[in-house]
């Protein structure tokens, strides 16, 4: 089915969030008309905060382009009252689905189940009071059981789940195959592998997954140098870190991994652009893997922090720590730190891409060169890791 | 030149007005907790006004015009000799520097004798020689000088009374003549320890009776028992008990013990093992209104075991008070235990309180915390939003045990600070305002609250990071302090978390901002109810516009009740703040005896006044109804038990006075 008759616009929910404002500022840049779904947050509207965002992005909006709706997704009917969401409902917009609870602890089980499985029952209902021409549900790569060589764009197979992300967009999906074919709305799933920022300008409004393992590093590198520089350096010579005569920091840090893989990145930008391209020519039903045929590794990524960082000693060593090991402390804080995120380290699953690259022309994502990473790490590290935002209130780095 | 140096210095002896104003009466230059020595005059001529609390009063009340110059005024400037050891006392609690006060006090006495030089002579009438009869004439006064510094309390719903007469008596002896001349002359009277209650308990328009000569300390260690006067101190108890391998359950360091219990029993967090009110007490002596002596533990005393919902009148003065003592172990330590949420918190606390572990719990709010730790309100502004907003610790609980105790809460498996984290975080707390690497502890909190905590070599790393000194924590504080501090710092036991609790010499911070006003209630340890509390006061403060916080929570009675405490805060030279802080604290109470009467549970501090000597199952379990506010008291009746032993004059104090007729003369 192609796209929806012109003006009737896309309704987009998570568009405050990483993943979810880059297509919001693409669509509005196009000129589609967008309705952002959000919950009420303290001390800013929603219209503020998408406001802000297409400031950050450097898109203006015409007049009535731009609609933010505060909702919640578990109460029915949005919670809003019924002459709102019936008016809501006459527009017949296309939705977008992207918000999501990224946390991996299952200590966060029951948040997670409500924002990425519950909520599913009130927009899709919502999609189909409005006659939405299509539902496209952002979903996630790692659906697909770990420790498979091949994993398919088809729904997801029960299995073992790394933590409870995977777990509740599986379940998301089926839920939304089963939603979707109940109530006769056509949809499709969309799973982006691990996504940074622009690999073109390096900018990002939020800075999670590859970026926690730079900055994590790269503030870990400033405590051994505070120590090396203006404390005499006992304590970081008692873990064998020293700073040789050219000012590279020798930090020894040992990454075990369980065995070798690769870790699948692509850019927002390439995120966008495909997911547009898919969106137009979505087949109901389908499934698109946005992911990089040319993932990186973590020898790549080591000597691409250590080059960025000015420091040796980051070693990948596959297989279980030897017995009796005993860490350092930046070992041991920077394996806390890791943990969560281990299972995407050394993955070995191959996503096939077959519908995405029908819909997409055969276009590909860039690969993480050096110049790419630099480019997006030194952009945030000039905005301070997002920290500069949170300061000043808003949600957003300063540019 | 001297009218120069004032028109230039305008704006100086404004500060130095602030600064006297803002004394918030903890009484913390009275004992030498810091090691630096305590005022001479003050330890020579007793009466609080010749300790540098008193003289920041007499300058306001000078300066405002409050009291005329006597001879007390020029007898207590001139006996500061400029030491300034008061700044250092005043000022890790309180941050201010009284020595600027000082200074300026002789000043003004100096001033006022160039240009008018009058002295306001002091109206010694009869009644003061009968007094002076019993306690020598030296400690017993009418002087404004002396009398304006016990008239008043910073707390914002005492009304200041100005006392006729103060006096000091200095045996058992002289308490009991005291009480007896003062009820036969229908002369209305109030025992005064430090008033450290800040409740205004200590104030009368008659006379004063100051009891800190009553300085007796004796052990008797082959039955666990310390007997101590009314005048003695908690911190000076306390550091006498633990020279000799003992700890006694007391309350905050200026506190006088036997003043503390009888005005509400102990309140500490070592309450969780060692009870409150009569549970630590031997026994105790008292000299009733009528003069007659009686002991608790005697048949046919008042019985002051019993509690009454209704209040209670004073049943007279403690004058000794038998304690126990509590043995120590070696392997004694404390761990902080963060939560992000209140109700985990008390969920926690009474999990160990219900299974014995740890002999002191606490569960503390980010202010109380932050304000102990930090040498400076500044600093401690900064650490409280750093483990508050930006770590997720909206309260820490405290638990203090021997090793297999704090093995047991380790196994309990929540994210902990332990000792060595601690003093890590104090001595490193300026460093902490910048430290980039709390995003990532933040970021690793995110999926598991304080995980980071848990990770191998953190402490080693926080070291690291912190580079944690008493110089480095001596860097935050006034240049001219920072040698001093550094020394102080440089003792193990300022960063212990064993020894802070026990000597608490520290939790007079939290009034450093802003007096506080605290709301002290006896409920059950439960989450809903304490929470409606919490709830309601914080509303009835956020209605008013007044600072509040969650003080502290400590598990008695094995983990079924607490002692909770919620805070007020006002500025107490500012009216407006003060008017604000009075109607909160009315409508508060109103909360209180709503929640008393639905729940039948409760009991309110304001009820304990007088009794803290009762039986901790008459406070907390008895059914009797609770009481309203403005109800009548019941009378103590006097019983006249034993004659007290004989003056020191050897008779009729009227005898003392010549030319005037004693009580049986006129009778």
């Amino acid at each position: 089915m192609s796209g929806a008759a012109a003006g009737a616009g896309f309704v987009l929910t998570g568009a405050t969030g990483f993943l979810g404002s880059h297509p919001m500022a693409a669509l509005v840049r196009r000129g589609d008309r967008v309705l952002v779904f959000g919950r009420p947050c303290k001390g800013s509207s929603l219209q503020k905060r998408v406001a802000g965002l297409l400031d950050w992005f450097g898109v203006q909006s015409g007049p009535g382009q731009v609609e933010a709706a505060e909702v919640d997704l578990l109460k029915p009917w949005l919670g809003l009252d019924p002459a709102r969401y019936d008016e809501l409902c006459s527009r017949g917009s296309r939705i977008v689905h992207l918000a999501s609870d990224t946390r991996f602890s299952r200590a966060n089980l029951p948040q997670s189940l409500d924002t990425n499985v519950h909520s599913l029952k009130e927009i899709i209902r919502f999609a189909q009071k409005s006659r939405a021409p299509f539902f496209h549900h952002v979903s996630t790569a790692y659906v697909g059981a770990a420790g498979r060589a091949s994993c398919p764009e088809e729904p997801a197979a029960t299995g073992d789940f790394a933590n409870i992300y995977e777990e509740t967009k599986a379940r998301a999906e089926a839920e939304v195959a089963a939603r979707c074919g109940e109530s006769g709305v056509a949809y499709s799933i969309l799973r982006p592998s691990i996504v940074y920022g622009d690999a073109r300008t390096g900018r990002a409004n939020s800075f999670t997954a590859l970026y926690h393992h730079v900055k994590a590093l790269s503030l870990i590198r400033d405590i051994y140098l505070g120590d090396l520089l203006s404390q005499g350096g006992a304590r970081s010579r008692a873990c064998g870190i020293r700073l040789d005569a050219a000012g590279v920091l020798h930090l020894p840090l040992r990454i075990f991994l369980p065995q070798r893989g690769s870790v699948n990145l692509i850019p927002v930008d390439y995120f966008v652009g495909a997911a547009l391209q898919v969106m137009e020519k979505a087949r109901p039903g389908c499934i698109y893997h946005l992911t990089s045929d040319t993932p990186s590794n973590m020898e790549e990524l080591a000597s691409y922090c250590g080059t960025f960082l000015n420091l040796q000693g980051i070693q990948i060593i596959y297989g279980d720590p030897p017995g009796g090991w005993l860490p350092n402390p930046p070992e041991a804080l920077f394996h806390k730190f890791i943990e969560p995120y281990r299972p995407y380290l050394s993955d070995t699953r191959n996503f096939e891409r077959r519908n995405t690259d029908a819909a997409t022309a055969g276009q590909l994502p860039p690969r993480l060169s050096y110049q790419v990473f630099q480019r997006c790490m030194e952009y945030a590290a000039r905005v301070n890791w997002g920290s500069e935002a949170q300061r000043n209130g808003s949600s957003l780095p300063v540019r | 030149m001297k009218e120069a140096m004032r028109d230039e210095s305008g704006r100086e002896l404004d500060r130095v007005l602030s600064c006297a104003r803002n004394c918030r009466h903890y009484a913390m230059c009275k004992i030498d907790y810091l090691g630096s020595g305590v005022c001479a005059s003050g330890l020579a001529k007793r009466f609080v006004s010749y300790y540098p609390q008193g003289r920041m009063d007499l300058y306001a009340a000078l300066r405002e015009g409050t009291i005329p110059v006597t001879r007390g005024a020029l007898d207590i400037a001139d006996g500061c000799n400029l030491c300034g050891k008061c700044d250092y006392q005043c000022y890790f609690v309180t941050g201010l520097r009284p020595t600027i006060v000082m200074r300026a006090l002789k000043q003004f006495l100096s001033d006022h004798a160039e240009a008018s030089g009058i002295i306001e002579p002091t109206t010694e009438d009869g009644f003061l020689w009968l007094l002076r009869g019993i306690v020598g004439e030296e400690w017993a006064t009418s002087d404004r000088a002396i009398a304006v510094t016990y008239s008043h309390d910073p707390c914002p719903v005492a009304a200041p009374k100005m006392p006729a007469y103060v006096v000091m008596p200095g045996t058992t002896a002289e308490v009991a003549a005291l009480l007896r001349l003062l009820r036969e002359n229908g002369v209305s009277w109030t025992a005064r320890g430090n008033g450290t209650n800040i409740l205004g308990f200590e104030l009368s328009d008659g006379v004063v009776i100051d009891l800190n000569r009553l300085q007796d300390i004796s052990f008797n260690e082959s039955s666990w028992s310390v007997r101590v006067g009314p005048g003695v101190s908690a911190f000076e108890l306390q550091r006498a008990a633990y020279q000799r391998g003992y700890r006694v359950n007391v309350a905050e360091p200026a506190a006088l013990v036997c003043a503390s219990i009888i005005c509400s029993g102990i309140l500490s967090l070592f309450a969780t093992a060692y009870g409150t009110c009569a549970d630590n007490v031997i026994d105790a002596q008292f000299a009733a209104p009528n003069g007659h002596l009686f002991s608790l533990n005697q048949k046919d005393a008042p019985n002051l075991f019993a509690f009454s919902s209704s209040g209670a009148q004073s049943p007279g003065i403690c004058v000794s008070a038998d304690l126990k003592l509590h043995a120590m172990t070696a392997d004694e330590a404390g761990v902080l235990v963060p939560f992000e949420t209140l109700e985990n918190a008390l969920h926690f606390a009474k999990d160990c309180a219900l299974r014995r572990i740890g002999f002191a719990i606490g569960v503390l709010g980010a202010e109380y915390v932050s304000s102990f730790m930090a040498p400076t309100q500044e600093l401690a502004n900064q650490v409280k939003g750093i483990f508050r907003d930006k770590l997720g610790m909206a309260c820490l609980v405290l638990v203090l045990g021997d090793r297999y105790a704090l093995q047991s809460v380790r196994k309990m498996g929540h994210p902990l600070i332990d000792q060595r984290l601690f003093r890590t975080l104090s001595l490193g707390l300026p460093m902490l305002g910048n430290a980039g690497w709390l995003d990532l502890l933040a970021q690793l909190s995110r999926d598991e609250s304080f995980s980071f905590l848990t990770t191998e070599g953190f402490a080693e790393l926080a070291e690291t990071a912190l580079a944690p000194s008493p110089a480095l924590l001596a860097s935050a504080v006034d240049p001219e302090l920072r040698a001093f501090y550094e020394t102080v710092y440089s003792r193990p036991e300022l960063t212990d978390l064993v020894w802070l609790n026990m000597f608490r010499i520290t939790s007079s911070r939290v009034g450093r901002e802003k007096h506080f006003f605290p709301l002290l209630i006896y409920l059950p340890l439960e989450f809903g109810l304490i929470d409606e509390l919490c709830r309601e006061f914080g509303a009835i403060a956020g209605r008013h516009g007044i600072k509040n916080e969650l003080g502290f929570i400590t598990p008695i009675d094995c983990g079924k009740r607490c002692i909770f405490e919620y805070d007020y805060y006002a500025d107490q030279c500012d009216p407006d703040d003060i008017g604000r802080v009075r109607q909160a604290a009315q409508e508060a109470g109103s909360l209180i005896e709503e929640v008393s009467a639905r729940t039948g549970t409760i009991r309110w501090l304001r009820y304990v006044l007088y009794q803290g000597f009762c039986r901790k199952e008459n406070l907390l379990y008895a059914a009797e109804a609770v009481g309203t506010w403005g109800v009548e008291r019941e009378e103590v009746p006097p019983v006249p038990l034993r004659e007290p032993p004989p003056l020191r004059c050897g008779g009729d104090p009227a005898a003392a006075v010549p030319g005037k007729e004693s009580a049986r003369e006129r009778s």
